[in-house]
């Protein structure tokens, strides 16, 4: 049942390429839009089959993929990663309906997404290196198609294009090496095989191959210090593609690194793990600082792409703490937690997204400074956006909240039974995740109040208009979900725990019950979102209730005055008094000077007459990325030295070259005697 | 009989053309008669992946899975590059840069070479295919300086007097390996049959082996295009008129490297896996780097396609020297891909330099703007022999660094991959001059011929075919890696 | 043929060869480098018909009139006529003076000695001992052509190179089978011509036979 799923899947999806590469203009979107729903529906169904009966779904043919054959297996683990880019395609494609005519309904974009969606949907179903490795590229290749959709007009979207590929290309060398590796010492490329003959291996492989995929996985997930194409390529790319590679793509970074880590090698030596989470905790806070100092509404969103992805790898290296520490039942929570983090992350980022595209298309701009006073003209946008926001910021009742709950439990629960380094880190590893909640809530009071309250800042932001429903509905189906997750999240947690239990070695199979409440096995937390939020909304009503009835009673009515939001209670004159993105990050860029380097500059003119009148002040302040600057910069000028001093080799001399070859003769010959 | 009409066919084209006035009908012609040798290729396939090898003239010609695979490597190359050539002289006569007997004295030369490399690859007989490759040099010689300039002859002087000493050695070591047979014990029978060769392969002299296959390494390695002997490479490549690059990069290279297999092969039963294998490492992965550092700061397109060759071709010494059978299916695969792929590049950029005028990368800008269908078939030429899937170089890059690491070579595959990855990087900012951005404002869309985009586009798709579907090739790449494989 | 006597005169021949490979770094003259090629042509010639008396092999003193034609007659000449119509044919500076050459060629030879130790072994004859010669004359002739200027000189190295390949072949196999012979022949015959066709072109484009003039393409 399922394997068939898995073939129509393919089928579907590379028949929507085909027909978006080969349709004319008015019916290649359509096309490829309901054959990519036909693909998303039927690898939904398959993985939905694999999650309730726990049974992997298999796929062999050997008249695929020359020297090599297609192996697929999709297990529980797998199956997650599936439904969370079915659930994403599906809204964002619906949203590319409307967003179509914004320079996405060209043959190759009407190709590339529909071939970026499947082979998403087909690389957790791999089941041997080549398949891997051959999805793992074609991914990255239809992603990179896509993100080069704009670079006709903009050149930031060409270098955005190249950091992407290259960072992309150096990332699948290492996962390919990696994976490489493990299969040639077990004498065969399916995953299967690799997983007999794991515990065999030299440490020193075990060890390499740990290493590289974590970079290379890493590099996808956009962790710290690997993340520099993510803030480039994630805003240049149009809407529903940043909402597929942010909901869906960088998933699968962490799929590799679970996979490779406990699927394929059983768990490892804690410092692994211990590597892990501290690529988790870094990214977690660099990120989150990031989105909460930047002034561009999609890079704000793609830093905190990497603050989350940060939250997960602290999850996923938890559990593997954890279990390398035989804490078998703790390590399972922990993993639930990131996965559960990760669903949650696809709905909101995906929502937030779309929604920001939204913003994109009504006013031609992403900058904040240039926004404001949108929840007045475009209401369902922006209460999209205000679900997504909430989310992120993990408050109850949403989805968000449910996650990072889960993951301090298990933190919190693991430090008493682990070793010194991991009673080190975990610590951290909990004040990391305090700090980045109170930063991200930063980025996105920021987000809200200064992008959707407030006067408009410029004259595309008063003129904007509701977008067309397809795009609204593609957005609101994943605010829906955000929704949704927060208030029943056990919908989902019984899947996960399966997933969890055929992720890591050796964990019990159920370890968390209850229908409305949350039980943990093993573990005193209990959590009932549904009576939470229940319990929440009562309380609202409650106050609102209790005031109203106290101001009915006691005081006489004041005169209500309304003033425009931001003014201070004064009146305000224009919308350029208004508090702006920047001056609202400018206190958090003080207080961390020393990460975000901002480039600050202030340029006061006076007027010729006197020195002591100013006749204009200019302030510019940009923030780059530090480590962009400090380690990506000099290795690419010292490749490019390379470059140049390497010229000399072919100066056109037939005399050298030449003498090339008399070398290479003398040196042989003097060798093999 | 079959072996025979391989060479006979291009050869009578070749005549005609040389006693017909040029007329384009000639150069169908000679089109039509490579895609005769196509089709007696997938023929010669089909006989020989199940039943014994053809031979004619008593062993002088004969032709197993692994002469099959290669007549179909230059039978599918070879067709692109003559639909190609008529074009190319069409302009050349319109442009006046070429008289009518230049131009029937082109087709003649082309159709000499595809055979000279038809003959390297049917020869049972070491010997007679190192006149064959000896043969395709001299050639091709007149047609890099076809254009007869000032670069086309130097780059003419500088591939003949590097190559001919190249392959000077490579017939030395010809003539030590049949020393070495001479001296197995049954003189009499001793010749330079690839057959004889490989049933005496175990008791040749393992100190003259030694020195053969070295200098047969460095002598054939010259024509394949491997450091340190790489150096005419990307002056040739770069003047010749395109289809001639197209040809000499896609194909001639890898017959060259065919000769290298075979004697590897022979040197693997005299003195055992060590020695060929190290010296493939050693010239392989010196062309990895000098091609890295090279296309770093390149300035001219066709130079960087002919360095992206020196790339593949040390790759595909790498993958020979793992030498197992997935490790030559692998590098036969990566032939054949790499011959389209470079096939298609070179044909492209003689295209983009007909259009624009210039083969500097810095002078064509937003291609994709401007002349989609052309800039559109260069993109998806790099993409393929970046080699990114679909594409079948993908496939086959992973299955030589498979096979790499399972004999003990990961370290080599390693540094191949970092090279790989410096390569992308420089290729892709080339790539992003020439092809992205806006044209200038008010000019149009560029339409380019369906005749010329037709062959290309179709030459990509079958390379995405090969990458993604294994039956076409399965039965025969199975066939000719065990001819070879250790 | 006796035996001290072949002994005696295969030695002399192929020292001779030897002794011109040397000649040629250390004229600088032109005219007198191609003399020397055309003596080192009928050398080979002569060893080859010394081991075609020697084993009543007519194929191989087919083989060696052959060769006298060719590299001691025809070679030279086309190349003399060249070096006839330069007046400035002498090779002013190389890239390496000739005392260095000379001590080049010194090392290159005792490198070839030391690399042919396993055939000298395998062939316990006097040809065989002879086959370092013929090694140390294509070093010797591939080093010319990386140290010499002049379009003539490399084409004359070149013909070393073949020169020292051609005595090795007859020397260790008594000449490979006669096909591959006669095409390795005219292949070499072949690659001066155009050789020689290249070199009357760069003349009249640039009215000199420097190869100095050739380094338009480069990165």
């Amino acid at each position: 049942m399922s394997n068939v799923s898995l073939v129509i899947t393919a089928a579907a999806g590379s028949i929507a390429a085909i027909a978006g590469g080969a349709l004319p203009a008015k019916t290649r979107v359509w096309a490829a839009v309901v054959l990519t729903w036909g693909s998303c529906i039927a690898a939904l169904v398959g993985a939905l089959a694999v999650l309730h009966t726990g049974q992997s779904s298999v796929l062999n043919s050997s008249q695929i993929l020359p020297l090599t054959g297609v192996t697929m297996v999709l297990d529980p683990l797998g199956a997650v990663f599936v439904v969370v880019t079915a659930v994403v395609a599906i809204a964002s494609t619906l949203y590319w309906l409307g967003y179509a005519s914004h320079g996405l309904s060209t043959r190759t974009a009407s190709a590339a997404l529909p071939l970026f969606v499947t082979s998403m949907l087909l690389v957790p179903a791999a089941g041997s290196v080549a398949t891997f490795l051959v999805l793992w590229e074609l991914m990255a290749l239809a992603s990179l198609m896509l993100v080069l959709v704009d670079q006709r007009r903009r050149e930031e979207t060409r270098s955005a294009a190249q950091w992407y590929a290259v960072m992309t290309h150096v990332g699948a060398a290492a996962i390919l090496f990696a994976l490489v590796l493990l299969s040639a010492h077990a004498g065969d490329q399916t995953f299967a095989a690799i997983r007999v003959h794991a515990h065999h291996l030299p440490t020193a492989v075990r060890n390499t191959a740990f290493v590289l995929a974590v970079l290379g996985f890493g590099s996808k997930a956009g962790a710290v210090p690997l993340h520099v194409w993510l803030p480039k390529a994630h805003p240049e790319a149009p809407s529903p593609v940043s909402a597929l590679m942010s909901g869906a793509m960088v998933n699968l970074g962490i799929y590799g690194i679970v996979l490779v880590g406990d699927r394929l090698l059983g768990g490892g030596p804690v410092w692994w793990w211990l590597m892990v989470t501290a690529l988790g905790v870094v990214s977690a806070l660099f990120g989150a600082l990031h989105a909460a100092t930047s002034t561009d509404l999609k890079r704000l969103l793609a830093y905190s792409t990497a603050d989350n992805m940060g939250l997960v790898l602290i999850g996923v290296g938890a559990s593997g703490m954890f279990a390398a520490s035989g804490h078998r039942a703790i390590a399972s929570i922990a993993m639930v937690a990131a996965l559960l983090l990760t669903v949650n992350h696809a709905a909101f980022k995906g929502s937030l997204f779309l929604s920001a595209g939204s913003v994109q298309v009504a006013t031609g701009t992403r900058d904040l400074d240039r926004l404001g006073g949108l929840m007045r003209r475009m209401p369902i946008t922006g209460a999209i956006f205000m679900v997504g926001a909430l989310s992120i910021a993990a408050l109850p009742p949403f989805n968000g909240f449910v996650g990072e709950w889960l993951l301090f439990q298990s933190l919190l629960h693991g430090l008493p039974t682990s070793s010194t380094a991991v009673a080190i880190a975990v610590p951290v590893g909990v004040a990391a995740l305090a700090l980045t909640g109170g930063l991200t809530a930063v980025a996105f009071v920021k987000a809200i109040g200064v992008g959707f309250l407030g006067r408009p800042r410029s004259e595309e932001a008063a003129a904007a208009h509701e977008v067309p429903r397809t795009m609204q509905m593609g957005a609101g189906m994943l605010a829906g979900l955000c929704v949704v997750l927060g208030l029943v999240p056990v919908i989902v947690l019984p899947a996960l725990g399966r997933a969890a239990a055929s992720a890591v070695p050796g964990a019990p199979a159920t370890t968390l019950s209850g229908s409305v409440d949350l039980h943990l096995a093993g573990l005193q937390g209990v959590l009932a979102p549904a009576l939470l939020a229940a319990g929440l909304a009562l309380a609202t009503g409650a106050v609102i209730a209790l005031r109203q009835l106290a101001r009915r009673r006691f005081t006489p009515q004041p005169a209500l005055r309304r003033a425009e939001p931001w003014g201070s209670g004064r009146e305000l004159q224009t919308a350029r008094m208004q508090y702006t993105a920047t001056s609202f990050a400018e206190p958090l860029e003080r207080v961390f000077d020393d990460v975000v380097r901002p480039d600050r500059d202030l340029d006061v003119s006076h007027v010729s007459e006197s020195r002591y009148y100013v006749e204009k002040v200019t302030y510019w302040t940009s923030i780059g990325d530090v480590i962009e600057q400090n380690v990506y910069r000099p290795v690419i000028s010292a490749v490019h030295w390379w470059g140049q001093r390497a010229r000399v080799l072919q100066n056109g001399s037939v005399h050298r070259y030449l003498a090339y070859g008399l070398v290479a003769l003398v040196v042989i010959l003097a060798v093999i005697t | 009989m079959l072996a025979l009409v391989v060479l006979a066919v291009p050869f009578g084209a070749g005549v005609a053309s040389a006693v017909a006035p040029w007329r384009r009908w000639v150069g169908w012609l000679c089109t039509a008669s490579i895609g005769a040798v196509l089709v007696c290729g997938v023929g010669l396939a089909v006989r020989v992946v199940h039943g014994p090898p053809v031979t004619a003239f008593g062993g002088v010609l004969r032709v197993d899975a692994l002469s099959a695979f290669m007549v179909i490597v230059i039978g599918a190359i070879g067709v692109l590059a003559t639909w190609q050539s008529v074009r190319y002289l069409d302009a050349e006569l319109a442009a006046g840069r070429c008289s009518q007997r230049h131009a029937s004295l082109y087709s003649m030369l082309v159709q000499g070479f595809v055979t000279a490399m038809l003959l390297a690859v049917v020869a049972g007989n070491v010997g007679v295919m190192w006149v064959a490759v000896e043969a395709t040099t001299i050639i091709t010689t007149f047609l890099v300086g076809h254009r007869r300039t000032r670069g086309s002859l130097e780059a003419s002087w500088k591939y003949i007097a590097i190559c001919s000493v190249g392959i000077a050695m490579a017939f030395l070591g010809t003539v030590l390996v049949y020393l070495a047979a001479l001296h197995v014990g049954h003189h009499e029978h001793a010749n330079l049959d690839w057959t004889s060769l490989m049933a005496v392969s175990h008791h040749l002299d393992p100190g003259v082996m030694r020195l053969a296959i070295a200098l047969l390494v460095l002598g054939y390695g010259t024509k394949v295009g491997l450091a340190p002997m790489h150096s005419w490479l990307p002056d040739a490549h770069s003047q010749a008129p395109a289809p001639i690059s197209a040809l000499m990069s896609g194909v001639l290279l890898t017959v060259a490297f065919y000769a290298l297999l075979r004697f590897k092969a022979i040197a693997d039963g005299a003195l055992g896996v060590a020695l060929p294998r190290a010296l493939l490492v050693a010239v392989g992965l010196l062309s990895l780097v000098v091609a890295a550092s090279l296309l770093l700061s390149q300035r001219d397109y066709k130079r960087m396609l002919a360095y992206h060759s020196v790339e593949h071709m040390g790759l595909i010494a790498l993958g020979a020297a793992a030498g197992t059978r997935l490790a030559i299916a692998a590098v036969l695969l990566h032939i054949l891909g790499h011959g389209l792929a470079k096939g298609v590049l070179f044909l492209t950029s003689g295209e983009i330099l007909l259009a624009e005028g210039t083969t500097e990368i810095a002078q064509v800008k937003a291609l994709l703007a401007r002349r989609p269908a052309l800039g559109g078939v260069f993109a998806f030429g790099l993409v393929a022999l970046l080699g990114l899937p679909p594409f079948s170089l993908f496939v086959s890059e992973l299955n030589m660094v498979r096979a790499e690491t399972q004999v003990g070579l990961g370290w080599a595959a390693a540094i191949s991959l970092v090279c790989m990855a410096v390569i992308f990087g420089a290729v892709m900012s080339h790539g992003r001059h020439m092809l992205f951005g806006a044209g200038p404002d008010g000019e149009q869309v560029h339409k380019t011929p369906a005749i010329v985009t037709a062959p290309l586009i179709g030459a990509l798709i079958g390379c995405a075919i090969l990458g993604v579907l294994a039956w076409p090739l399965a039965g025969l790449l199975r066939a000719a890696a065990q001819v070879v494989a250790t | 043929m006796n035996g001290p006597a072949y002994a005696s005169t295969l030695e002399l021949m192929s020292g001779v060869i030897l002794v011109c490979a040397v000649v040629t770094l250390w004229r600088r003259s032109l005219s007198a480098v191609v003399k020397a090629l055309a003596i080192q042509g009928f050398a080979l010639g002569a060893v080859a018909l010394i081991l075609g008396i020697r084993q009543h092999d007519a194929v191989l003193i087919v083989v060696a009139c052959l060769v006298m034609a060719s590299k001691g007659v025809v070679i030279p000449t086309l190349l003399g006529r060249v070096v006839a119509s330069d007046p400035s044919s002498r090779e002013a500076t190389p890239i390496v003076n000739v005392p260095a050459s000379l001590v080049g060629a010194a090392a290159l030879t005792f490198l070839a000695y030391g690399a042919t130790q396993p055939v000298v072994a395998l062939i316990p004859t006097t040809a065989g001992r002879l086959v370092p010669l013929g090694f140390a004359t294509l070093l010797i002739g591939f080093f010319s052509m990386v140290v010499r200027r002049k379009a003539i000189s490399q084409i004359v190295g070149l013909l070393l190179v073949d020169n020292g390949i051609a005595l090795v072949a007859f020397l260790a196999t008594a000449g490979v089978p006669l096909l591959v012979e006669l095409g390795a022949s005219l292949d070499v015959l072949l690659a001066v011509v155009v050789l020689r066709v290249l070199a009357a072109q760069m003349w009249s484009k640039f009215g000199v036979l420097d190869l100095d003039q050739l380094r338009e393409l480069r990165d």
